[in-house]
């Protein structure tokens, strides 16, 4: 039955169709699969699955990473309700977008997808200072600052990962929190992030969910 | 030829003795004139005159009327624009704020009797008067589907767009679309001869074929069904759209095609043949790090892609501020050597 079951919701989530989604969800629960079944047999395996297309497949688009990642954020947020014991947390991340930067869509992508992945993660806005992902990624003793700019001069310039990466040095925590970076102009050219003082980069909202995960791993092992 | 003939014969397919060469370096006026962004901005004068002095110090075909892209925001109620003297202005208020507020979303009457289209209508008139009868004068405006970005954010549109009311996102959609009509006869009646269409959703790097054929597509014929798609260029903002070229030429029968520098510009060329101009993008945030040398290199790969059978144009992305003019020199003079037909 599980199987049927991660079929109609992979199928809902690529087409795109929450409602589908959800239908598949509420039937399962009525059905007497548990709420933790469905988080990591249906919902991550979905958010997994993505990721995997992507790679192979150069026709998925935005609706569809916008919609894995809401759709499982918001599945994952109700099954939590009803989880026997919380979840254990794979670790922490602060987001946001890089000074000078409002762009929000793709750091919305990556929340949505950090929270079905059962990460942690802060969301610091849009415009956000360097000086403040470093406070908050100490404050919120995260492992990662994820800086997400569409604009050239805000992942470039700066006031941006570099000032992050200034600061974490100066600070030294170099050691204890990474830095990832995600955006359009880092598609456009793939060592960019390296420039930048990045750790890593993402090519994609979904994808950056493995990423961070790689990330929070090195500074945090299992 | 001047670069406007030039231009045409490229469309046509008729002799010319090189490609047109464009060019869009925005945010340099301001740096050019030795101003804040704000500042410069603020006047049509300035804005008209660093795109006059960029054009001259380059040599190069085009001039842009485009201050920034959040000005269509300001001509439907947006109030902040977030400069920096970096880069390009960001929008910083949106006019909805909330899905409450499409109702009260008004499309001007007159586009061009609207406070923010003044400074426009003044660099228009300069460019106009002083380049032209000789030089392809560029406009930039939205889609009605990608518009919405623009005015409640790219996230808070795609929620609406793909789980919200369906009635709702078609009035938001039907003044989107009503304001790029206005809008496209207010440039052609200024001058703009060039008109880039930039239209995100018509990639299925935004949405799936599917929602292309039954979303993208028709509200992209609706806005242009009234004035033409002459001078029209199809622009997805930088995204690949290969896989629709035929399909928007047959339906929409554009005829410029602003080429990614991420697809395959071979493929493109093949696509479009002599139906049209097909134009080869160079990847300018890659010149960012290029050597002038490697810049070369890449304008005389795409130079030698795209102009077999003619029917081609080289053109640029965003230009960032951070492309060393060493960059910008290296590429426009490969762009005119190679350029060249025999």
């Amino acid at each position: 039955m599980l199987n049927n079951i991660i079929k109609a919701y992979n199928e809902a989530v690529f087409e795109t169709d929450s409602e589908a989604a959800f239908s598949v969800v509420n039937q399962a629960l009525a059905d007497g699969i548990t709420a933790e079944d469905i988080v990591f047999q249906v919902v991550i395996p979905a958010v997994e699955e993505m990721m995997s297309r992507i790679t192979k497949d150069p026709d998925t688009n935005l609706a569809q990473h916008f919609m894995t990642a809401q759709i499982a954020a918001s599945v994952t947020e109700k099954m939590l309700e009803k989880f026997q014991h919380p979840p254990e947390i794979i670790g922490r991340v602060v987001i946001g977008t890089a000074s000078g930067d409002l762009h929000s869509l793709g750091k919305r992508i990556v929340m949505g997808c950090l929270k079905a992945l059962m990460v942690d993660v802060t969301d610091l806005g849009v415009n956000v200072p360097a000086e403040r992902f470093v406070d908050e990624a100490v404050a919120f003793d995260a492992q990662v600052i994820a800086v997400s700019a569409m604009m050239v001069h805000t992942a470039t310039g700066p006031k941006g990962a570099m000032r992050v990466r200034e600061l974490l040095r100066e600070r030294g925590l170099e050691d204890r929190i990474r830095i990832v970076v995600g955006g359009a102009p880092y598609r456009f050219d793939e060592q960019l992030y390296k420039t930048v003082g990045a750790d890593a980069w993402a090519a994609d909202g979904v994808s950056a969910g493995k990423v961070i995960i790689n990330l929070i791993r090195e500074v945090r092992p299992s | 030829m001047t670069p406007l003939e030039i231009l045409v014969a490229a469309v046509s397919g008729s002799p010319a003795p090189r490609i047109p060469v464009f060019c869009n370096l925005l945010d340099q006026g301001a740096h050019e004139l030795g101003l804040h962004q704000k500042d410069y901005f603020a006047s049509g004068e300035r804005v008209a005159e660093g795109q006059l002095r960029m054009r001259a110090r380059y040599g190069y075909d085009n001039v842009w009327s485009l201050f920034y892209v959040g000005k269509e925001a300001e001509l439907l109620g947006s109030r902040e624009i977030l400069f920096d003297d970096d880069g390009s202005p960001n929008v910083a208020d949106f006019a909805i704020k909330s899905w409450d507020d499409i109702a009260k979303l008004e499309v001007p009457e007159d586009i061009t009797a609207h406070p923010a289209w003044a400074e426009t209508g003044r660099c228009l008139k300069i460019l106009k008067d002083e380049v032209g009868a000789t030089h392809p004068l560029c406009a930039y405006l939205t889609a009605s589907s990608t518009l919405p970005a623009l005015l409640m954010g790219m996230d808070k549109w795609m929620e609406l767009l793909l789980t919200g009311p369906t009635d709702l996102r078609d009035e938001l959609l039907k003044k989107c679309s009503e304001f790029y009509q206005k809008e496209a006869a207010a440039y052609r009646a200024a001058g703009a001869n060039v008109l880039v269409y930039s239209t995100p959703f018509g990639s299925t790097s935004m949405v799936g074929k599917k929602r292309f054929q039954e979303f993208s597509l028709p509200w992209m014929r609706r806005d242009l069904a009234p004035g033409g798609v002459g001078g029209i260029v199809y622009y997805c903002g930088m995204a690949p759209f290969n896989n629709v070229i035929e399909q928007v030429m047959d339906e929409l029968n554009i005829g410029v095609y602003y080429i990614s520098p991420m697809a395959d510009l071979a493929e493109a060329k093949a696509l479009i043949g002599g139906r049209g101009l097909t134009c080869g993008v160079i990847d300018d945030i890659k010149l960012i790090h290029w050597t002038p040398e490697d810049t070369r290199a890449e304008v005389k790969r795409l130079c030698e892609i795209g102009m077999v059978g003619q029917h081609f144009l080289f053109g640029t992305g965003v230009m960032p501020l951070a492309v060393p003019e060493a960059n910008i020199r290296a590429m426009l003079e490969a762009a005119f050597e190679y350029g060249r037909y025999a």
